[in-house]
């Protein structure tokens, strides 16, 4: 075995070691995220297909209307304006299905192009009637059968085609207008109706399924910081292994090729400074690996509670919670939380942990009273959601107070004293 | 007090959000066009859109049906103004009340799909709703043509509500499950940290070992030093090999969650090698050139994770003597008594001021005192220049321990 010189260097972030595994995480988590952000969203895809056939389905009997009247000046344009749209439909639903995570661009371009041709076509066909709001159909189903691709595509994507079709019928009803003694408000009305008709489902189903995809990595991530709960007193945190393994793995490879003879002792320079630091991290990984606790963790591991909330808890006293007491803390912290990403970003919650001041208040036996203090900024009283009483319930005796207008919590948590266990 | 209830509630309101004002806007425009309403009706509704713009604004944050109602309110104010005051309605401002009236009010019905009372109050504000358009504006349209794209325009939301709400518990599941998974990926991440911790002779002899070479092995023979440096790694790559089957016996202090430095989970690897003895340690600095000799008791019998910190402690000291002292022999007395068992390390040596001693030996507070303190022990040293080093350890002896060993 040869020694290769580490990768990395975990010298630089000495104090911020576990900031920069959560980096990490964050980045692995990050990679993950164009998956996991497709979670749950292939059920709102179904629904989407459906509400598209639907629609399709009200075009189709409204062009056999007109057909029937003999209204269409180049019928055939408008029934290949069908016959494409519907193949789109088909097909578009169809790949959705069997591909599943996300549509290739040529297939999406693909798919674009096939309803620019129908809406063309469409236009054609209703052009000398001049007005297009009440007599095109394919044209304007063409604009919700972008729903079809909307979990499968990026929002941006969507928002732009959508607003490309609001803009291109706006222009060719501008260009179609009627001799100018029958443009009145009762036709411009249906005009309006029918671009918004056409752009609007677009335009919503982004946005729900935008919400959705919020809702899931913002669920995703209270399940992964809930792990938490059940870590040991003293956590090392996700991927410290990973790390003390990585090292260990470098000291045994200098080592062995010393050995071996490959390196030839004394060492140069530059190896021995390589071992030295290789020491030094081998030293702060052992040693203060164990120093955290798991508050500390769900804290520095969470997208959402690393935002706002600042915990200082230096005994690290938040390890003795048990872990009703640490759930009941940690669904409190979330619901303070909760809104920052939607509502606003001054919100920020520091948890103070301990210090134990002995003797002032009885407890039970064998017990210690460990006083926690939430103070928050730009959480007002009576907008805090109810269900956290109940979570700080659970975690000890609370009282809550308003301290600059904004929430302030102390709690008097009982947990097991160490020394007796 | 579920947690993704509250994200599906968010997640309808900001629908209902994005609808309701979509609607609301495409009904402005036309109902602001020329000749669709009187003029009188239109002044008097135009601050009625706003407010239905605002309410519609606030659904998306807030849950309280206070905002539904004036949506509702004002929205009903504006077909009733627009079909009454002045000059019958045109089509265009037909068109504008059916917008209203059957899709931008019909938002509502995203957020009253959640609880049987909600349910009760969605078909409520439907049927004034509807009344009230088919009422007054029997005369611009055929009513059951209205009835039918008003029905449409209530059904369309409530599905989507609906399709919504049942997507979330599916979506929540697999959540569920890949937090389980998570949880596991953590405990195992945990158990293999606690497992390469816990192997704290081996770290320790490795440390010491890769210091000497950070200082290019100076003091030491090269073949001493390759000897123990294959030695440690011989000893890492069995750390590393046995990564698979953690003995579930050793490593269940951890699954209970009672952990400080609990037993350590790779006796296997660290006895044969090193022993649990002194001598170990004797017999490693001896071959680097430093001499101990030892006093008092020769066999100390402590709960594994306090004697590797004890072990541990002593390696360090011995190394500093062997560094720093400039003598080539050290001395090491173990005492025990009932509680305590100490060990005093002196040398001869240079010696050194304590005040310095922040600087010197920052390995010492973090390498010695830190790790003895973890298992309820301690350290004090004694010097000056010239006198010599005296360094005594103390440990419990097991039963007094404030935590780990079970």
């Amino acid at each position: 075995m040869t020694f290769s010189a580490p990768e990395e260097n975990t010298l630089g972030v000495v104090v911020g070691n576990a900031r920069r595994a959560v980096g990490k995480t964050a980045r692995r988590l990050g990679r993950a995220s164009a998956h996991r952000a497709s979670l749950g969203t292939a059920f709102l895809g179904l629904g989407a297909a459906i509400l598209v056939g639907l629609r399709a389905v009200y075009g189709v009997s409204w062009f056999i209307g007109l057909w029937g009247r003999g209204v269409y000046s180049q019928p055939l344009a408008a029934l290949s304006a069908w016959i494409v749209l519907g193949a789109v439909i088909v097909g578009a639903i169809v790949t959705t299905r069997v591909i599943g995570d996300r549509l290739p661009d040529w297939i999406f371009g693909l798919f674009l192009t096939g309803l620019l041709v129908a809406v063309a076509l469409d236009v054609i066909a209703v052009w000398d009637l001049h007005d297009i709001g009440r007599d095109a159909t394919a044209a304007l189903a063409a604009g919700m059968t972008l729903l079809i691709v909307v979990t499968v595509r990026g929002s941006s994507e969507l928002l732009i085609a959508a607003g490309v079709l609001g803009v291109g019928l706006a222009v060719v009803i501008f260009f179609d207008t009627p001799p100018s003694d029958q443009i009145t408000a009762d036709w411009i009305a249906p005009q309006i109706t029918a671009v918004a008709s056409a752009v609007l489902p677009a335009v919503i189903g982004v946005a729900i399924v935008e919400s959705f995809r919020r809702m899931v990595q913002v669920e995703l991530d209270r399940v992964l910081v809930q792990s938490t709960v059940s870590a040991p007193r003293y956590a090392v945190g996700m991927l410290a292994s990973e790390e003390l393994a990585r090292l260990d793995l470098a000291a045994e490879e200098l080592l062995e090729s010393i050995a071996s003879k490959k390196t030839p002792l004394p060492l140069a320079p530059k190896m021995a400074s390589i071992a030295a630091s290789l020491a030094t991290e081998l030293r702060l990984h052992l040693i203060e690996g164990r120093r955290e606790t798991w508050l500390y963790h769900a804290v520095s591991e969470s997208e959402m509670l690393g935002k706002a909330v600042t915990l200082v808890d230096k005994s690290s006293l938040a390890g003795l919670l048990d872990p009703i007491q640490r759930d009941g803390l940690l669904a409190a912290a979330w619901l303070l939380v909760g809104d920052t990403i939607t509502s606003n970003a001054s919100r920020t919650v520091t948890v103070q942990v301990g210090p134990v001041a002995p003797g002032e208040t009885p407890v039970p036996e064998h017990k210690i009273l460990i006083p926690i203090t939430i103070t928050t900024t730009g959480v007002a009283r009576n907008r805090v959601d109810p269900s956290i009483w109940d979570a700080l319930g659970r975690v000890g005796h609370y009282s809550d107070h308003t301290q600059d207008s904004s929430l302030r919590v102390d709690i008097e948590c009982l947990v097991d004293n160490p020394a007796d266990v | 007090m579920d947690l993704i209830t509250k994200e599906r509630d968010r997640l309808l309101q900001r629908t209902a959000r994005v609808y309701g004002l979509s609607f609301t806007v495409v009904a402005l425009l036309c109902f602001v066009l020329p000749g669709a309403v009187s003029m009188t009706a239109l002044f008097i509704s135009l601050p009625l859109f706003v407010v239905v713009g605002i309410a519609q604004f606030r659904m998306g944050i807030s849950r309280s049906p206070a905002w539904l109602a004036v949506a509702l309110i004002a929205g009903l104010a504006i077909v009733v103004v627009a079909c009454t005051v002045g000059a019958r309605p045109s089509q265009a401002g037909f068109t504008a009340v059916v917008e209203l009236a059957a899709a931008s009010l019909a938002a509502v019905g995203l957020v009253l799909t959640s609880s049987a009372a909600r349910i009760a109050a969605l078909i409520i504000v439907f049927l004034i709703v509807g009344a009230t358009l088919l009422l007054l504006t029997s005369d611009l349209q055929a009513p059951l043509r209205t009835a039918g794209i008003y029905v449409l325009g209530w059904v369309l939301p409530v599905l989507i509500a609906i399709w919504i709400s049942a997507g979330v518990p599916q979506v929540a599941k697999r959540i569920a499950s890949i937090g389980r998974a998570h949880r596991a990926e953590r405990q195992a991440s945990e158990i293999e940290a606690q497992r390469r911790q816990g192997a704290r002779l081996l770290h320790d002899t490795v440390l010491a070992t890769l210091t000497l070479l950070a200082h290019s092995g100076v003091g030491v023979t090269p073949d001493a030093l390759r000897q123990q440096a294959g030695d440690d790694a011989k000893l890492l790559r069995q750390l590393r090999l046995g990564t698979g089957p953690t003995p579930s016996a050793a490593g269940g202090g951890a699954a209970e969650g009672a952990v400080g430095t609990e037993t350590s989970p790779v006796p296997i690897i660290e006895e044969p090698v090193l022993g649990t003895t002194l001598e170990s340690v004797k017999q490693r600095f001896g071959r680097m050139g430093l001499q101990v000799s030892w006093h008092g008791t020769g066999q100390v019998l402590l709960p594994s994770d306090i004697l590797d910190a004890f072990l541990l402690a002593l390696a360090e000291c011995l190394e500093n003597v062997r560094r720093h002292s400039g003598v080539t022999e050290a001395h090491v007395t173990i005492t025990e008594d009932s509680k305590m068992v100490r060990a005093m390390v002196t040398d001869s040596g240079v010696g050194f001021e304590i005040t310095d001693i922040d600087e010197a030996k920052l390995g010492f507070t973090e390498s010695v005192v830190a790790r003895l303190r973890d298992v309820g022990g301690n350290a004090r040293l004694f010097s000056a220049p010239g006198s010599g080093t005296t360094v005594v350890l103390e440990v419990p002896r097991g039963d007094a321990t404030t935590e780990g060993g079970a």
